[in-house]
């Protein structure tokens, strides 16, 4: 293991391989940094770049992009009190009171740090366990995995919303989505109304900045009067004077960390929990665990953004354990760079370590190598990303509708991209705005075609004898929990839906 | 009682029965002979969301989900504004140049959103295209076209 990962550090350690790693993390904690642009449109924006370039180096950028989006958040957060994404909500409120008393840039360097322990003991967390799953997942078979994947499905629905059904309903169509174009089996056209470009079915990166990025920018551009209003209000924020982070904060900061990351990791395995269920947790563990909770609030607490941000940044690597392991994607980062790997010729899943063992190690030594880039750039970066966020949005939002366009053209066929893109964008909107939840779409889309492979041969081999899933204990267990799960769900938000009336 | 999820659910629900009754057996072959058809998950997926759309109708007529705010003006707008802009520029892609669209796309969401300082105008589109042309043709070599 060890030696596959030195050999690995040989691979990622090139200067055209670390430059990318670099550009990835820069760029990311840039756009991180920026209200409103979260690690899923970074990601999605950047994915027809690394078309033209080598495979380890290409998903070297791309993971050095989503690492960079999710420490970057902070910066605003402190900063403007408007965090770049909602995981960074809890850092604003911890963090924002410390910029106000001119504790600024303290606030961001123990965010930093925090941000790169939660990411570098998560990768480990990820290099250690990822293999050890994989090997027992290429023992499972087609009924095993159809009971995985609406395991998986159902357990992200109810998740990363605030509607079980809703999130079903995305889901299903996203699904759905997946089943346009040729069927592999027969040969056969579906929904394609007679247009050749939908021969080949959706294009998913076109759908993936559609779905996230497009939709979010009209989002942010018909709200642009809160923009201007927020980036005018850093303008006017006060200087730093408390600059450096003294052996008292990391005193304070320890124990909020250490169980921030746990808490990080824990939280990015399960498939659908996200970001921001895991810097919330951490942030109100930390609260609970303080002798004057409202304090955080009130006067700010350098303990609550170490705890915010470091498992913030611990679900990122550890969200991709699932995804390495079983080929299922855990989050939104997770399904797009499904993308990435499919347009260098990787499957993600299981063989992948079998397979592509070589790629696999440079990964893991590229993640490693990202954790330590992000400390650098992050410390050195810091002020001058907090002058570049304080540009119009104008120009910001222009740019990346630019970027959109470019990515889904290039992606996506040509103009067929742009309209696919067009077209997504306009469900995505409505998705946002009525909460369907356009993250289960985008992994019911993702996942649909290897769910209907799987379906078609656990039917073929059950043969119409349901008893013959007897024989398949692993499924049952999934299923039951799938049942259970929804079941324990849908009662803890009758409770909570109670409570609040 | 919420409308929002009302009128999103029997919106859904005939979206689904639309797709169960004339979608799914036009768009689809169902006498393929294969043990499996292909219309099988596209049937489960429209049954699926015709159901759950149901629940969604019932529960919002009993007032048990919760009120969502509809998109505002402002933001209808720029949902409409930026399929525009999307449009035209693909229309100036294939009758001008390809160089011409990305500008547009770029002038006019700048101006959209009331930016008005010429130089910036002028700048970030241009720098944006020189870019992209830089980028791609001549750092990784390759066309775009």
């Amino acid at each position: 293991m060890m030696d596959e990962l030195i050999a690995g550090f040989g691979a990622a350690l090139t200067f055209y391989n670390v430059s990318f790693i670099f550009m990835g993390v820069a760029i990311g904690y840039l756009v991180g940094a920026l209200p409103g642009l979260g690690k899923g449109t970074a990601t999605a924006v950047a994915i027809p770049i690394t078309f033209y370039i080598e495979p380890l180096a290409a998903i070297a950028f791309l993971i050095g992009i989503s690492k960079g989006s999710t420490a970057g958040s902070a910066v605003s957060a402190i900063l403007m009190n408007t965090p770049g994404e909602p995981s960074s909500a809890p850092t604003a409120m911890a963090g924002y009171p410390l910029a106000r008393a001119g504790k600024a840039q303290k606030a961001l360097k123990m965010g930093l740090y925090a941000s790169v322990i939660g990411d570098f003991v998560s990768t480990c967390v990820l290099i250690l366990s990822a293999q050890s799953l994989a090997d027992y997942a290429l023992g499972i078979g087609p009924i095993e995995l159809v009971a995985i994947l609406a395991f998986s499905l159902t357990f992200i629905a109810a998740l990363s919303g605030k509607s079980l059904v809703k999130g079903l309903i995305a889901g299903l169509f996203g699904i759905l989505c997946s089943t346009v174009g040729t069927e592999i089996e027969t040969s056969t056209e579906r929904f394609t109304f007679g247009s050749f470009d939908l021969y080949e079915g959706l294009p998913l990166i076109p759908v993936a900045i559609g779905m996230l990025a497009l939709s979010e920018m009209m989002v942010q551009i018909g709200d642009r009067r809160r923009l201007e209003a927020e980036t005018d209000l850093l303008r006017g924020s006060g200087k730093p004077e408390d600059a450096y982070v003294t052996w008292e904060d990391w005193k304070k900061s320890a124990r909020a960390i250490i169980r921030g990351t746990g808490v990080g990791i824990f939280i990015g395995i399960l498939p659908g929990l996200g970001a921001s269920t895991g810097s919330f947790l951490s942030y109100g563990m930390a609260r609970r665990a303080a002798k004057d909770p409202d304090s955080f609030e009130r006067d700010g607490a350098i303990e609550g953004v170490a705890a915010t941000e470091s498992a913030d940044n611990a679900v990122v690597p550890a969200s991709f354990v699932p995804l390495f392991a079983l080929g299922i994607p855990g989050s939104v980062i997770a399904a797009i760079l499904i993308g990435a790997f499919v347009i260098q010729g990787v499957t993600p899943g299981p063989l992948m370590f079998l397979e592509q063992a070589e790629l696999m190690q440079g990964i893991y030594a590229s993640m490693l190598a990202a954790s330590l880039i992000l400390l650098g750039i992050g410390y050195f970066g810091q002020n001058v990303f907090a002058r570049i966020i304080k540009l119009s949005p104008s120009l910001v939002l222009s740019s990346v509708v630019f970027l959109c366009c470019l990515g889904s053209y290039l992606q996506g066929g040509g103009m067929f991209g742009l309209y696919v893109m067009a077209v997504f964008a306009v469900i995505g909107f409505f998705a946002r705005k009525y909460d369907f939840g356009f993250v289960t779409f985008l992994i019911g889309f993702v996942i649909g075609d290897g769910f209907e492979l799987a379906l078609r041969q656990s039917i073929g081999l059950l043969k119409g004898t349901p008893e013959a899933m007897l024989d398949h204990p692993v499924a049952i267990v999934f299923w039951v929990l799938t049942i259970v799960g929804v079941l324990a769900i849908l009662r803890r938000k009758k409770v909570s839906t109670e409570s609040a009336n | 009682m919420p409308k929002a999820d009302l009128i999103a659910g029997v919106f859904l629900m005939l979206g689904g029965l639309l797709l169960l009754f004339v979608i799914i057996p036009a768009q689809t072959e169902q006498d393929t002979g294969a043990a499996v058809p292909p219309d099988l998950l596209p049937q489960i997926c429209a049954v699926g969301i015709t159901i759950l759309a149901a629940v969604l109708t019932l529960n919002a007529l009993r007032g048990k989900t919760p009120d969502i705010k509809p998109p505002k003006a402002s933001e209808w707008r720029a949902l409409v504004a930026v399929v525009v802009i999307i449009l035209a520029a693909v229309a100036l892609f294939e009758h001008v140049h390809p160089a011409a669209a990305g500008f547009f796309v770029t002038l006019a969401t700048m101006l959209y959103m009331e930016e008005r300082r010429w130089y910036l105008l002028l700048a970030l589109p241009g720098s944006l295209v020189a870019i992209v042309y830089l980028l791609f043709y001549e750092f990784l070599g390759t066309a775009i076209l």
